[in-house]
Parts: structure tokens; sequence; C-alpha cells
């Protein structure tokens, strides 16, 4: 999660809009979904792969670690769709080349479109994208509890590391069942702090003149049509691409 | 004589609990002023604090802002944070924003500023505290000196007449003090009245015009910085010491050297005489 945000914040496209990237990366997510999958995965695959290494700059390492977790889920998955159970004369398990096919399909077409999302995450931090979410529509209420929760997540994150390493230190985990009373005293003492720093997030924001409205500026970037345009040709090329092959 | 810009008089508060933190506490900070509290952990400084911008309300005495008894309907204590800021001693208790200049834009725009005054606004705060740089950046990976900053310069873009600090220099390495202290220096050269709660008797003396020292609740003393900090005995009582500065100043006959570097001068100048 730290390396996918610390890129987000980083890459070479950081400063592009927003909707430059948003919008080719959500199409593509499309037509992954809907076209044949053996054909538009790969493609869509290489596409938004070249896109994060080739253009944003981000180590293919990174990418494939990112698309590693969905893909190992993914990978154990497909016995279960390839094998099939059967009770109607006692009990048989059949390896039908249907399930087979079925499941490379769902399988090529979940990490097609995983591979679009982290194109998305990987070059644009969330903060970018809430002037979009907003103006598509979504209440300020949503968008100022997604903006507390992105910033509250990397404060509780970083306590709860500090909480178990020194937990640790006084040899916490040093049995399993030790391990186990250390994480509940972790996970009840963050709660605890949780409150405590709400109630101080109150005190802070109030003597910034908060009257029920976390109202900041909003990021701008300049919008490039041509490179919008582009951006959306090459998603439509793989499109048809993937019909004549 | 013209009032000063904030009094407490005989200022008691209970938390709900019960519990005196403050007793018949009497504090005035003047107009262009550098006012350091002085207590030891405990004290009480920060729920002293919280009272100067009318988070916490006094369950006896008076507060007045420019002479004018305050009151606390929303319209008034927006005016009077809009006046007095309070930079809290844990910055991560402050930013909530995505980057820093997000965050420091919400108080300017609190005091409903157009989107390009506050702009203008957040620019000016970044450059005082020489973090313009960091306008873009995302606020959980900035340091801890770096976070400390912010939360002063989203204060400073409100233009407060006085800037309250808790423990200003907590946590920070010496070169972090030391830039702190010259912004602000600068700041207070421009005319911005400070306040800042500290334990620390070597900054007080360093920084200071004036010194409260502070204890179980109450103000035992508010005078000159190198007056009040030559009371050793008051000191003791605050559980507190003297400066060491102040007791090496003390020992030559020259007039009261409050900067570290000139003080040391005289002193090795003093030495290699006598050697």
């Amino acid at each position: 999660m730290q390396a996918i945000d610390h890129y987000a914040w980083t890459n070479r496209w950081r400063n592009r809009h927003p909707l430059e990237k948003l919008l080719p990366a959500l199409t593509l997510l499309l037509l992954t979904l809907v076209l044949p999958p053996l054909r538009i995965g790969p493609l869509a695959l290489a596409g938004t792969t070249l896109a994060t290494v080739g253009g944003a700059g981000i180590p293919l390492k990174t990418v494939l670690g990112v698309l590693a977790a969905p893909a190992a889920f993914l990978l154990a998955g497909i016995p279960f769709l390839a094998i099939s159970l059967s009770f109607n004369d006692g009990f048989s398990l059949h390896f039908s080349p249907d399930g087979l096919q079925l499941a490379l399909e769902t399988s090529v077409r979940a990490l097609a479109a995983v591979g679009c999302l982290s194109f998305l995450t990987l070059t644009t931090p969330m903060a970018d994208l809430i002037p979009l979410v907003r103006r598509a529509g979504v209440p300020a209420g949503i968008i100022e509890l997604i903006l507390l929760i992105y910033r509250l997540i990397f404060v509780f994150a970083e306590r709860a590391l500090t909480g178990r390493q020194a937990q640790a230190a006084r040899l916490g985990y040093s049995r399993f069942d030790r391990g186990l009373r250390s994480t509940g005293l972790l996970a009840g003492n963050l709660f605890q702090r949780a409150l405590a720093r709400a109630r101080r997030l109150e005190i802070g924001l109030a003597a910034r003149g908060y009257a029920g409205d976390l109202k900041v500026l909003q990021l701008e970037w300049p919008l490039s049509w041509p490179r919008l345009a582009l951006a959306m040709t090459l998603v439509g090329l793989t499109g048809l691409a993937s019909g004549w092959i | 004589m013209t009032a000063p810009l904030l009094a407490l008089c005989g200022v008691d508060y209970a938390y709900p609990n019960g519990v005196m933190a403050l007793r018949g506490l009497n504090l005035t900070v003047a107009k262009g002023q550098k006012l350091a509290i002085l207590g030891a952990n405990g004290s009480g400084k920060t729920t002293l604090l919280l009272h100067l911008n009318g988070t916490l309300q006094p369950t006896r005495g008076a507060i007045r802002l420019d002479g004018q008894p305050v009151r606390y309907d929303h319209r008034a204590l927006t005016d009077w944070r809009r006046r007095v800021g309070l930079v809290l001693q844990e910055p991560e208790d402050q930013l909530f924003a995505a980057t820093v200049g997000q965050d420091v834009s919400f108080g300017p725009l609190n005091l409903g500023l157009s989107e390009a005054e506050a702009r203008e606004q957040v620019n000016e705060a970044l450059t005082a505290l020489e973090i313009a740089d960091l306008a873009d950046r995302a606020t959980h990976t900035l340091s801890f000196g770096q976070k400390k900053r912010v939360a002063i310069a989203g204060i400073l873009a409100m233009r407060p007449e006085l800037l309250a600090l808790d423990e200003p220099t907590a946590g920070l390495d010496s070169q972090g003090v030391a830039r702190l202290l010259d912004a602000l220096q600068q700041l207070h050269e421009t005319g911005a009245t400070l306040v800042f709660a500290t334990h620390d008797v070597e900054l007080a003396y360093a920084w200071a015009d004036q010194v409260a020292i502070f204890h179980q609740g109450t103000v035992l003393r508010q005078d000159e910085a190198t007056v009040a900090l030559a009371d050793r005995d008051l000191l003791r009582r605050a559980r507190l010491q003297s400066p060491l500065l102040l007791e090496l100043a003390q020992l030559l006959p020259e007039p009261l050297l409050r900067s570290r570097d000139a003080l040391l001068e005289q002193l090795r100048r003093r030495l290699k005489i006598e050697d």
C-alpha cells in the first residue's frame, strides 16, 4: 500500500490532469468486461503495463508486485472452476474442458481489469480524483469521509507498526498465544487512540474556523485535449485489434 | 493606556470530572510582545492555551479581547479564532487534507475568502515558513519537522494577530528549532504577537520578552524574562531550573548577555585573561 501511494505521488504522470488517466483506464476496463476476454485481456494487460512502466516510469517490479496478489487468488480459483463436482450417480469429480475454458477466460478478464485499475492507482493519487468525484455529483459528506479516511489510514498504519514493534521488543510475539494477546491489546489501544485523536482533531480544526465543512483548494492541472484524444485512440485501437486476432 | 490584546482575570477552570485545572489565573498578552508561558509537564499549559482561542470556557473569571469581554456564540468565536491562532503541539492533530497546499487553504476558505485570495494567503504562509516547495507534497510523506511547519502555516494563512503555539520546539532537532525560531522572529518583526507554552527555560530566556511562570493551574509571576527567570526560589517552586545562560551571565560583571554566542565569546575572553 505504501509503495502504491509513493508512486502515485511521484510518478512521471503525476502532474497530468487526472481525467487524462481516469477516462482511458475506465474505457479500457469497460472493453475488457464486454469483449472476448482471451483476445482483449492480454492486449489490455500489455497496454496498461506499457503505459505504467514506459509512460509513468514506475518500475516493472512494482507493477508485477501489485498484480501478484490478485493473480494468486485467481490461480487458486482455477481448479474450482475447471473441476466440477457431481452427485448424480454417487459422488464424482469431473474435469471439464468447458470448465477450464471458463476458468481461463474469467482469470484473464479479471487480471486485465486489475491491470486497468492498478494503472490508475499507481499513477493518480486519491486527492487528484476527488475533484472529478465531486463533479460527478457525489455528496460533500461522503467526499469529506474519503478525505479523512485517506489521511488517517497512514497515521494509524504508522501507529500500528510502531506499536507492534514496541510490543515485539518486549517479546509480545514470542509465542503464538502471546502474539494473539498482543494483537488484541494493540487493536484495543488503537481504537482508544482513534477516539482521543478524533477529539483533538476537532479542537485543531475548530482553531482554524471549522464550521462543518471541510473546504480546501482544489488541485488544478491543465487538461491536454490532444493527450486525452491520443490515449482514447490507443484504447480504441486496442479494442479493434482484439477483433482481428 | 490601551487595553492589552488579550487578558485573563481570575480564571478558574474545572474539568467535567471536577478536577481543577486552572485556579485564579491572571495573564495579559500585550500587542506585539513575545510571551513564554513556562511550566513543568502536566502543569496545565495546554488547558490554558485552549482558553486563549475560546476552545474551553472558564468556569469562573473573565477573558477580555481588546478590553471587551469575550462571548462564546458562533459568530464571536469565529472572529476570535481569526484573530487568535492556536497551533497544537501534535501536528497530526491539525493536518487532515491530502496535500500541504490544500491543508493550509482550509483556514482561509473558512474565513470566506475567494479561491484566489485563499491561494495568495496560502503561498504567503508557506513562504514565510520556507516550505513553499512542499505545496504539492502529500501530507503523510512529510517529516515531523515539516509537519510542524505546515501546521503553523495552516494557522498563519489566516493572518492572526496573535499566534499561540503549544510546545513549538518539542520533538525538533537543534537545527529544526533554530529554523523555526528564525521564521517566528520574522513574523514577529512584521507585527505578530507570539505566545508559546514551553517547559524549556533556556528557550524562554533566549527568545521571550516576557515570561509567565506557571504552576499548578496558576501564573505565579508574569514579568520581563531576565527578571522572572532570575527568581530562583520561584522557579524551584514551579519545578523549574533557572537557565544556564542566565546563571553564567550573572557571573560576569557586564550587563546580561542573552545570546549564547555573545556570552561564550565573553567567557572565552575572560578565561584567557585570567589564565
